[in-house]
């Protein structure tokens, strides 16, 4: 089947989203050829604008619009705890959950040698920068619950062991094998009060 | 246990099939490559979700077809519950009461299911990874959190194997990860052995006087755990962790240097031995036999004991390949207690009475006549 040239070009940009296959990306592009004019070009700016404006906090890793982010910035927070997490989805579930006073440190990733990922590749140098400059006596270890997550949960807890600073690692309720993401507030919470040390 | 109804569609060389089963035995005749392995496969393969004889899971999709389904009805304590098996171009899915189940370990164990078929006699012949997937199999179906160490130990040794390549060239030096990755890998191992010799001793408590009656009472089976590290079988977890933990510092150098994990479970073995003699170098092809025929049938038994039922036998061609003291020590065996598939191309020579009691189906290409 052959598109105009604009149409295949859009249902290429569609297949490069996750969870797109051919099919629904041409359902979408058509889709899109019916819509009005200004919605696609509020549809266009919001996904420049979301690319241009957002950067990652150069302190926490998190996405932001301002650089150190909100979170960093806000004194009032605990300065003492941070909580590492893989991915800035997961800052968005802790902060829902309001149970979490402390800071953050977003990892992008984990540690996983057969995908050629090695802790400098993932934020962890940033983090133990992070370690001798500001007063942290805590780090909980909220990576994921699968085998790399725990490797890195593992990895930053032997290197951060003989500075003195505690390591909790989130347990309980959490699907094992599964993604801190799917997992809901409830058993999130859960999870952080059942933290154990590493 | 017993499955009551069997559908088939672009399985292999079945379109559309739809069978329902004795509870006893039930005989599959047919001339060659007409679909009697096919149809014991799909059994196998809704217990499992996996093939007993392919790796490669598109092969069971029928030629120039989307996807294979198969779906079982089976009886279970009084209960009766739908599985389903679908295997499409993009992949596989296993429904248990029709619900999707995402672990493998939430699945198998459903069924249990003992295959015997003439390349089972490999099991003691063969090369090591036969009798490590013979266990693994065998103990997942009883113990389905086994299968899910499994797969967490796997993953790991794929990880561990990784970091050691680039540490035998150098590119990565830092040996935290390496503990980090051992520790892992040490915390499944352990798991693993640990399971393993209480099936073993299960095993062999079964398979003994089985192996003595095929025997005509005249060999002592006995099976023996080859393990890479030096550990007796009586150990607990903490005991098997700390020896990995001491040999993986002894030879840590080594597997840098070969950039591959070198001890574990995935290394060990099973040793066979009849009358104290090593079956698999100095037994004869009899001894092999029998062997294989008494593990397999011991499997009946302690499958009995810890599901509290007894499984499904499937027997694809091998009747044939038994001598009639063996033949009719297998078929007293099952007798009325197991619902059994018998496959084979002939019935002549097969006198025993089990058997003439059978349900009869004839297979012709891909069709079924009852
Ligand atoms: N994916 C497939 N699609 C269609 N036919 C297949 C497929 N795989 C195997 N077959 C056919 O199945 C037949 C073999 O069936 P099998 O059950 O092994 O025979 P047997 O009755 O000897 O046990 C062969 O004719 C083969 O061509
Ligand atoms: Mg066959
Ligand atoms: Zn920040």
């Amino acid at each position: 089947m052959y598109y105009p040239e604009p149409i295949s070009k859009l249902v290429d940009s569609f297949t490069k989203l996750p969870g797109i296959g051919p099919k629904t990306a041409v359902r979408l592009a058509f889709f899109v050829i019916n819509m009005k004019d200004d919605d696609v070009l509020e549809f266009a700016n919001s996904l420049v604008n979301a690319k241009r404006e957002l950067t990652h906090c150069s302190v926490c890793g998190h996405i932001t619009d301002q650089d150190p982010c909100s979170i960093c910035q806000d004194d009032t927070r605990n300065q003492s705890v941070i909580c590492v997490v893989q991915d800035p989805k997961d800052v968005i579930a802790m902060e829902k959950m309001k149970e979490f006073n402390g800071k953050y440190h977003v990892l992008h990733g984990a540690i996983s040698p057969m995908d050629g990922i090695g802790p400098e590749d993932i934020n962890v140098p940033d983090l133990l920068n992070r370690l001798k400059d500001e007063e942290v006596e805590e780090l909980i270890l909220a990576t994921n619950p699968n085998i790399e997550g725990e490797a890195t949960a593992m990895y930053i807890s032997r290197l951060v062991k003989p500075s003195g600073i505690r390591t909790t690692r989130i347990a309980h309720g959490l699907p094992v094998g599964g993604d801190l993401e799917y997992a809901d507030e409830v058993t999130l919470s859960k999870a952080l009060e059942g933290r154990r040390d590493l | 246990m017993h499955i009551q109804q069997l559908k088939l569609k672009n399985y292999r060389n079945y379109g559309d099939l739809d069978l329902s089963f004795d509870d006893k035995v039930n005989l599959i005749i047919g001339e060659n490559a007409q679909g009697k392995t096919n149809l014991m496969e799909a059994i196998y393969v809704l217990a499992f979700s996996k093939s007993h004889r392919t790796p490669r899971e598109k092969e069971l999709i029928q030629w120039e077809q989307e996807y294979a389904k198969i779906e079982g009805r089976i009886t279970k304590r009084n209960q009766n519950f739908p599985l389903e098996i679908i295997i499409s171009t993009k992949g596989k899915k296993a429904k248990l009461n029709r619900i999707e189940q995402k672990r493998l370990s939430d699945y198998i164990g459903a069924l249990n299911v003992v295959m015997f078929a003439p390349e089972d006699l490999t099991l003691v012949k063969g090369p090591p990874q036969i009798r490590r997937r013979f266990i693994d199999m065998e103990l997942g179906q009883i113990q389905p959190r086994y299968i899910y160490h499994l797969g967490q130990y796997q993953k790991v040794l794929k990880q561990r194997n990784h970091l050691l390549k680039q540490m035998q060239r150098n590119v990565k030096t830092d040996p935290t990860m390496l503990n980090v990755l051992t520790d892992q890998l040490i915390e499944h191992a352990a798991t693993l052995l640990e399971r393993r010799f209480v099936f073993l001793e299960l095993l062999r408590k079964w398979a003994r006087p089985i192996h003595h009656g095929i025997s005509r009472e005249l060999e002592e089976l006995e099976i023996k755990y080859h393990a890479t590290i030096e550990v007796s079988e009586d150990a607990n977890k903490e005991k098997i962790e700390t020896i990995y933990l001491s040999k993986f510092n002894e030879i840590q150098e080594k597997e840098i240097e070969r950039g591959t994990t070198l001890i574990g479970p995935h290394r060990d073995d099973l040793i066979f031995f009849v009358n104290n003699k090593d079956v698999q170098t100095f037994g004869s092809q009899g001894q092999q036999r029998t062997t294989a025929l008494s593990i397999k049938l011991a499997e009946i038994d302690l499958i009995y004991n810890e599901v509290g039922e007894y499984p499904i036998l499937l027997l694809d061609d091998v009747l044939s390949e038994l001598d009639d003291y063996r033949q009719s020590h297998l078929l007293n065996t099952i007798q009325g207690k197991v619902q059994t598939f018998v496959s084979t191309t002939s019935v002549d020579g097969i006198n025993h009475e089990t058997l003439k009691k059978a349900e009869l189906f004839r297979v012709n290409s891909g069709t079924v006549v009852t």
